[in-house]
């Protein structure tokens, strides 16, 4: 209750002057494809809501400044200020991380289980939930989004700019790429 | 297993989001409890419903529509090319419900903007503190002649709003033979969804050239000289299926006749102010307006077509209290030329600000800034899509475009001088993002 009353002290304190920050309304624009709090619904977008600050500054930046590639975001985030980015990145990595169910099969898991103990588990851990600083969590993440990430990172034509998450995803076997993807998505912890 | 995770995800979902979303203290307890109606269960209308609520739940929300089910427009044309199932665009108003949100089947006739009430087919009344308008568009058949109302139901649907019409030209695109012409009619702009005639298009052709339909032709007659994501259209078009000059898709422009005058709804034949072209299947896409509710008030302003609204509120300019959202309003930067597009995210975007306004009017705290985005997909092949974003922000009481956060999707790589071709890639990750986007907009507002 008291952080709901210190919010809305704040909300009378910025609003007068000029147009001050409000996260909240920035917020609800990233809300369509993310998802109220940024649990996302839809197969292919990520949830967002519970991420490191630090993942999703990053990311942000890399796309407005051009570091890093993406097929739609890279022109949404260059209308955004760089104290913008910083305020929606703290904003989203408050929200609780809600893992999704997805539909789970015990074939592609045990597969996804023996790829990601070659190749992932090292960075992102055994579940996904506890990586490294500079990584997302990824368990319960959606299967499909994480899929078409690490094809990102397999393609030649696509700009990305973390050398290890590179190498490793090109070295991996195309079957392993959907498999290894299905083993996070189904992590509930 | 699988249900009980099922309810667990949706549980969470309902926590984060009370959890989360700035609710504002019994403000206004000692108040009569703040009114809003809203007129119109679209993307608009049912995103402005749930966010008043979100932010307010001591607001007494109602929500006037005439379905029972919501079909989405955005990605229904994958259903006239077969691609789709129309169940997977289909919601009803349940999780509004949910949220306390009174949903009344019904169709409002009469609104009175001085005594501040809302009159309905069935003879209820409803007064509102302030009245939320997204009625969407309503259809000019005169503008064509020998269209009507009842033709765009059986013989010559449009199909420029989700649902049964949708299906009926689907029927007659799959009864379509080998060698047949398929016409699309495009008014002159601004219409809903501006990238929509031409990905139309696109599907039509897909769906011939996976049915063995090769000789098939698709011919876009437009009343407008150019049109969204032209670029991106032309070039798919070519590499996919063929454009121009013996290609399967052809486009007459404005000035070169392209718009439709008359219809013989017998011999299925569409007159341009010169020229005479026999379809198989003809869907003519009538010049549309402000829907009629919106209209008869007044309110429809601009060329008498669209309701003018104030920039920070989405107020309307004729009637204080009355807020116009969707494809009813014009707003944006038009002396630029870069007005709202009509899209369903836009709607939603322009429904957020006025769920945050008329909750700090109601609480008495300052209006929050206003913001105002879009993101549209368009897609033409089941691994090839591409997609405008658009950004607007309000200074000085007017919206100004920003140029840096809006665009269409890259046609090149490389330079002017040396351009090379996207990696295909790109194309196919929008079509994903299309289906993802889809199903998180119909959550965003409705669920």
């Amino acid at each position: 209750m008291r952080k709901v009353v210190l919010a809305a002290a704040l909300f009378w304190v910025s609003g007068v002057a000029t147009a001050a920050l409000d996260v909240e309304v920035l917020a609800r624009t990233c809300n369509n494809c993310h998802g109220v709090s940024g649990v996302s619904v839809g197969h292919s977008m990520p949830s967002i809501g519970g991420l490191p600050k630090e993942y999703l500054k990053t990311v942000m930046k890399q796309w407005k400044y051009d570091e890093r590639g993406a097929a739609t975001m890279n022109r949404i985030v260059k209308g955004f200020s760089d104290d913008e980015i910083d305020a929606l990145a703290v904003y989203f990595s408050k929200k609780r991380w809600v893992p999704v169910p997805q539909s789970v099969s015990a074939k592609l898991l045990a597969k996804g289980k023996a790829a990601i103990s070659e190749n992932c588990e090292d960075c992102h851990g055994l579940t996904g939930s506890d990586p490294d600083e500079d990584a997302p969590k990824i368990n319960g993440q959606w299967a499909k989004y994480m899929q078409l990430e690490l094809e990102k990172y397999r393609d030649d034509g696509f700009k990305m700019p973390h050398r290890k998450m590179k190498k490793t995803a090109r070295k991996m076997n195309q079957a392993d790429v959907p498999a290894a993807a299905h083993y996070y998505g189904a992590q509930r912890k | 297993m699988h249900a009980i995770d099922r309810r667990g995800f949706i549980k969470a979902l309902a926590a984060a989001s009370t959890a989360s979303i700035l609710s504002i203290p019994g403000a206004h307890a000692a108040k009569t409890k703040a009114r809003v109606v809203v007129v119109g269960g679209g993307f608009g209308g049912a995103t402005a419903a749930k966010y008043l609520r979100l932010l307010d739940a001591s607001i007494d929300v109602t929500l006037i529509e005439r379905e029972a089910v919501y079909t989405s427009c955005p990605l229904s044309n994958e259903v006239i090319s077969g691609d789709r199932a129309i169940k997977t665009l289909q919601v009803g108003y349940k999780g509004l419900q949910k949220r306390g949100i009174k949903v009344v089947r019904d169709e409002v006739t009469q609104i009175d903007p001085v005594k501040k009430t809302v009159a309905t087919a069935s003879g209820k009344s409803f007064s509102y503190d302030a009245l939320v308008l997204s009625p969407g568009v309503d259809f000019h058949f005169d503008a064509v002649a020998g269209l009507t109302e009842a033709l765009a139901q059986t013989t010559l649907p449009h199909a420029w709003k989700a649902g049964p019409q949708t299906l009926i030209l689907q029927k007659q695109l799959a009864a379509m033979p080998d060698g047949g012409t398929f016409i699309i009619a495009v008014p002159p702009g601004p219409f809903r969804c501006p990238p929509g005639p031409y990905e139309r298009a696109a599907q039509v052709a897909l769906h011939c050239k996976h049915h063995g339909k090769k000789k098939a032709k698709v011919l876009i007659l437009d009343a407008n000289d150019s049109f969204s994501k032209k670029a991106l259209f032309e070039q798919a078009w070519k590499e996919l299926y063929g454009y121009g000059e013996g290609g399967m898709i052809e486009w007459v422009s404005g000035s070169n006749d392209g718009k439709v005058e008359r219809v013989d709804p017998e011999s299925k034949t569409c007159f341009t102010g010169f020229g005479e072209f026999k379809g198989d299947v003809v869907n003519i896409i009538p010049p549309h307006h402000a829907g009629k509710i919106a209209k008869n008030l007044g309110l429809a302003s601009f060329k008498d077509r669209w309701c003018e609204v104030k920039p920070d509120s989405m107020e309307s300019l004729k009637a204080k209290d009355i807020y116009v959202i969707g494809d009813a309003c014009i707003g944006g930067e038009l002396a630029s030329n870069n007005a709202f597009p009509k899209s369903a995210h836009m709607a939603m975007s322009q429904a957020k600000v006025v769920a945050a306004n008329l909750v700090a009017k109601f609480n008495a705290l300052p209006a929050p800034q206003a913001i105002y985005t879009n993101t549209c997909y368009s897609v033409v092949a089941h691994d090839w899509g591409f997609s405008v974003v658009h950004l607007y922000r309000v200074r000085d009481g007017q919206w100004v475009y920003i140029k840096e956060g809006s665009g269409i999707s890259p046609v090149t790589f490389g330079t002017k001088e040396k351009p090379e071709p996207v990696p295909r890639i790109y194309r196919r990750l929008e079509v994903e993002y299309a289906d993802g986007w889809l199903r998180n907009v119909m959550a965003d507002a409705f669920a």
